[in-house]
């Protein structure tokens, strides 16, 4: 009964890390053999810098994608955590984006910001902002990546929060109101701490998958301008298709995988407290 | 159109439920050919392509869109590795010394025909390279080109200026054609993609070449700190020049579409948008020749077609009856009155010549001329790497971040003395 | 009170423009005609609305094709998906052998194992395998599901043992209790692991990208990203109709199966 199941994540799943290791100890261009070169891969991409800065614009990426969408996420989850029609459409409408391919949303965002012709651009130029390079400035293109994925996966956490305000029971928040506990009172004492599991869950997951972000910049600025938005996948993606230097984009992933399977621990830490329900 | 993409359709459908079968109907030698444009290029190299298959019984050539130079050679490269590759394709001169080296390309001497193509002498692969005499012939010239100034007449001639001859007139006439509204630019004098080709062209005005005579990389030393301090010079001192947002042919695009759109008043791109700048633009374009600053002095660009070792003979074959057949005069005459590329062989520009075209398209005359300034690529291995490794990936941070131009180019040097 | 309230509808209001107005203006876009995206039109209904967009996507993509093929590697995907978990959901959950927690502990590990880590390996096996650029390349490395294993486990053990008891001392055998009894009881698993799995799949960019080289087997979100790529220049309108050929399916999907994409959603993170 598992015997497949264990064929096919074998050979998908854990050879590939293992060729990944042996690979990232080569020289190697896929067109002639590969030259065994000891750890010079590794080495390379730390002395050179290359590492340290791939993995802080990923890092700072994550990072606002992560604080930004849960604390949207959140927000529209409490603002539309209520019956009504009006009010299920948009919560359908923010979700929608969530299900919509990378390829339409990254395509979609890149007409609105375009500099020239774009709505965004034209506002800004209406407010006087003069002509902003959402996607060509290198001192704002990373932070735009960031706003366009917060946009695709806020859904995502709402829903979250909202399955999470779930457990939030009534009869406490009316218990509360009846002792004269204002909005935020109620919010900041009981929905709150009941709330901080599934916070720790949105968190991590979207930390995680914001580690894995690739799309976005394949379709949006193919790393550019000037590498601002050359994150970890990407970089990996552009060893290996576009330079041919597949011995540094596998020591390049061991190191993705080594930071993943890190914050996956944390994530499995802090699920922890939420009572098997893991 | 709309009836060969449906039969294009039926044809791949009914190819891909028959397996991968290799010959078509009637038996036809089929041979598979990866290309790299879209829009009006394409256009013209599809029917160009019906043409042959309509012409001959024996082949069939089927064309399939991979993306830019980049994207279809990254494609190629990995399907050869996968064992998928096309029958041929065209790539860019600068990868094909790698290629060559890495074994393949097919060498084409001994096709029928390879030593009388006629070929036009600076656009073949003899004359695209500095000390490749010894090499097989690894490529036939397709869409070549060199970069053109393109002007707007009109904006030209507002300011009575004409095409500037040096960088110094360039720098001007750039300030000159630069208009405001307050903190607004309203036009841009001068705009080029902050790219390779277009570092090289200036590199090599300046009087530098890529690798010294040793053969290490130089980037011209001095020569390509000058060239990076123009284009520093033109966005920051002057504030003349837009540096064109995007990456690779993103750049290229946003280019046209200034110059297009009146954003920009003069601008440095390929021949190959000659046509569609003089019918797309609302006012006349005037091509001339790049500003030079110790010499007048172009790179050649665009693309060979390239033949790959791992296909079978007969698929070879077939891709060579097409690449004859593209270096036929009406074929090769064609090709370039319709894009803007420069036509490759030596009885194309005689025709068209004798047939008055230079006289009726003076900016085809330009770039015809402009072929005389054309410098060599080193035969190098470590060329494409030197393009996308080591000069790339700094220009736009040299140019846009206006950095100390000297360092720069010591900083590249030292990275490729490393490896 | 008011305030609270205030606040919320503010918000509602701002989610609902946020998000509503850039899927009206990809329509508004794809309606107008060349000249008015030249212009620079910011009018929100277009001048001369126009399906010509539409016509010349058609012209130039291969859209019939690139839908199919697109849906049919995302449905092989999301049956073998189920195919492969039901068996191995249930011998994780309810049968006893040497090795469970190991082969248990390999799926937890599968599933921390993103597909960027492991693409370049996986396309050089492929390409070892001469399957690159085939049907089989887009469906293979998919084809188990670490997580849609961990999902039906979880929803198999909620079943009572003492079911599987009473099917056993009726004489059932294994593959009947698992097709017959277990599979109809997680159901709303398995649905969610479709849906889940088609979306994710008739929607992914990176895999195809890597593992096809021509038009053969190209799905649709490769096309149509290929598409703005072939010197498109300013033509939007053109992108935008491609772009509303491609989130239409996903969006009406996304409408029929609402409630159960929720669920699935939600469901994953219990």
């Amino acid at each position: 009964m598992l015997g497949p199941s264990v064929l096919v994540l074998a050979t998908f799943f854990v050879a590939p890390l293992a060729l990944a290791v042996r690979d990232s100890l080569t020289s190697w261009d896929l067109l002639s053999p590969p030259v065994y070169v000891g750890l010079a891969n590794y080495a390379r991409l730390v002395a050179s810098g290359e590492l340290a800065a791939l993995v802080g614009r990923t890092l700072q990426f994550a990072l606002v994608v992560v604080s930004l969408s849960m604390s949207l996420g959140l927000a529209l989850a409490l603002a539309l955590n209520r019956p009504g029609r009006l009010v299920a459409f948009v919560r359908s409408a923010v979700f929608s984006a969530y299900v919509v391919s990378w390829v339409s949303v990254a395509l979609l965002w890149m007409w609105l910001l375009d500099a020239d012709q774009g709505v965004f651009a034209a506002g800004a130029r209406a407010l006087g902002l003069g002509r902003v390079g959402f996607l060509t400035d290198p001192g704002v293109a990373r932070l735009t990546l960031a706003v366009v994925t917060v946009w695709k996966i806020t859904g995502f956490s709402m829903v979250v929060f909202l399955v999470g305000l779930q457990d939030v029971p009534r009869d406490l928040l009316e218990a509360a109101s009846l002792d004269g506990a204002g909005a935020w009172a109620r919010f900041r004492h009981v929905t709150w701490p009941l709330l901080r599991p599934t916070a720790a869950f949105v968190g991590t997951t979207s930390l995680i998958a914001s580690f894995q972000a690739f799309d976005v910049v394949r379709v949006m600025t193919q790393g550019g301008p000037v590498k601002a938005t050359t994150l970890l996948v990407y970089a990996i993606y552009e060893q290996v298709f576009l330079d041919l230097r597949v011995g540094r984009a596998s020591a390049l992933t061991v190191v993705f995988f080594a930071l993943l399977s890190g914050l996956s621990m944390l994530q499995l830490w802090l699920m922890r407290g939420r009572g098997g329900r893991a | 159109m709309r009836g060969s993409s449906r039969r294009a359709f039926v044809a791949g459908a009914s190819l891909a439920l028959a397996g991968c079968g290799r010959a078509v109907g009637g038996g036809r030698q089929r041979a598979t050919l990866w290309f790299a444009y879209g829009g009006k290029n394409r256009e013209v190299l599809l029917s160009l392509v019906a043409r042959f298959n309509a012409s001959q019984a024996r082949y069939q050539v089927t064309p399939t869109y991979q993306g830019d130079y980049f994207e279809c050679l990254a494609k190629t490269r990995t399907a050869i590795y996968a064992g998928v590759a096309p029958t041929f394709t065209h790539v860019v001169g600068e990868v094909r010394p790698y290629l060559a080296g890495a074994g393949v390309l097919e060498p084409l001497d001994d096709y029928p025909g390879a030593s009388t193509l006629g070929l036009v002498p600076a656009l073949s692969q003899r004359g695209s390279y500095t000390g490749a005499d010894d090499q097989p012939l690894w490529a036939v010239p397709f869409n070549r080109s060199t970069p053109l100034l393109y002007c707007n007449a009109a904006a030209l001639d507002a300011a009575a200026l004409s095409p500037p001859e040096s960088w110094d007139e360039l720098v001007a006439a750039a300030s000159r054609l630069t208009t405001r509204d307050g903190a607004h630019t309203t036009r841009w004098g001068y705009e080029v993609p902050i790219d390779w080709w277009f570092f090289c062209a200036s590199l090599a005005q300046a009087g530098g070449s890529l690798l010294d005579a040793t053969g290490s990389l130089s980037l011209g030393g001095d020569a390509g700190a000058r060239a990076l301090r123009l284009w520093q010079r033109l966005i920051h001192d002057e504030r003349s020049m837009r540096p064109p947002p995007g990456r690779d042919y993103n750049a290229w695009q946003a280019t046209n579409q200034d110059f297009l759109a009146g954003r920009a008043a003069m601008v440095c791109t390929s021949t190959a948008f000659l046509r569609y700048m003089e019918e797309n633009a609302r006012f006349s374009v005037r091509a001339a020749r790049l500003a030079g600053l110790v010499r007048r002095a172009v790179p050649t660009g665009g693309t060979f077609f390239t033949v790959l070792r791992g296909a079978p003979p007969a698929e070879k074959e077939a891709a060579w009856a097409f690449l004859r057949f593209m270096c036929e005069t009406p074929q090769a005459i064609e090709w370039a009155t319709r894009t803007g590329y420069l036509p490759v062989t030596e009885d194309a520009v005689a025709t068209l010549r004798r047939s008055g075209h230079y006289e009726r398209s003076p900016n085809d005359a330009v770039a015809q001329a402009q072929l005389g300034d054309a410098v060599g690529w080193p035969w190098s291995r470590e060329l494409f790497r030197v393009q996308r490794e080591i000069v790339t990936p700094r220009l736009e941070a040299a140019v846009l971040q206006n950095l100390d131009a000297a360092r720069v180019i010591a900083d590249a040097r030292r990275e490729a003395a490393a490896g | 009170m008011r305030p609270a309230r205030a606040v919320a509808n503010l918000l509602t209001l701002l989610a609902a423009g946020l998000w509503l107005f850039p899927y009206l203006w990809m329509v508004s876009t794809s309606l107008r005609p060349l000249s008015e995206i030249v212009a620079g039109e910011l009018s929100f209904w277009p001048r001369a609305p126009t399906v010509e967009a539409y016509r010349e996507v058609a012209r130039t993509l291969p859209l019939l094709r690139q839908l199919a093929v697109t849906s049919a590697a995302a449905v092989a995907i999301a049956l073998s998906q189920i195919a492969f978990a039901l068996p191995a959901g249930y011998a994780l959950a309810k049968l006893e052998f040497t090795g469970r927690r190991l082969v248990f502990g390999l799926v937890l590990a599968c599933l921390l194992i993103p597909g960027q880590a492991t693409f370049v390996p996986v396309f050089t096996l492929l390409a070892r395998a001469r399957l690159v650029n085939t049907f089989p390349a887009l469906v293979l490395p998919f084809a188990v599901s670490a997580f849609g294993t961990f999902l039906v486990r979880q929803a198999m053990l909620a079943v009572p043992d003492s079911v599987l008891e009473a099917a056993r001392l009726d004489g059932a055998g294994e593959i009947t209790i698992l097709t017959r009894i277990l599979a109809p009881m997680v159901r709303p698993t398995l649905v969610s692991l479709f849906l889940l799995s088609f979306v994710f799949h008739w929607n992914d960019y990176f895999w195809p990208l890597v593992a096809t080289t021509d038009d053969t087997w190209r799905t649709l979100p490769l096309g149509v990203a290929l598409f703005r790529e072939q010197g498109t220049g300013v033509r939007w309108h053109l992108v935008m109709a491609a772009n509303v050929i491609l989130s239409l399916p996903a969006l009406a999907l996304f409408s029929v199966a609402q409630r159960h994409l929720l669920r699935a959603v939600a469901g994953s993170v219990k």
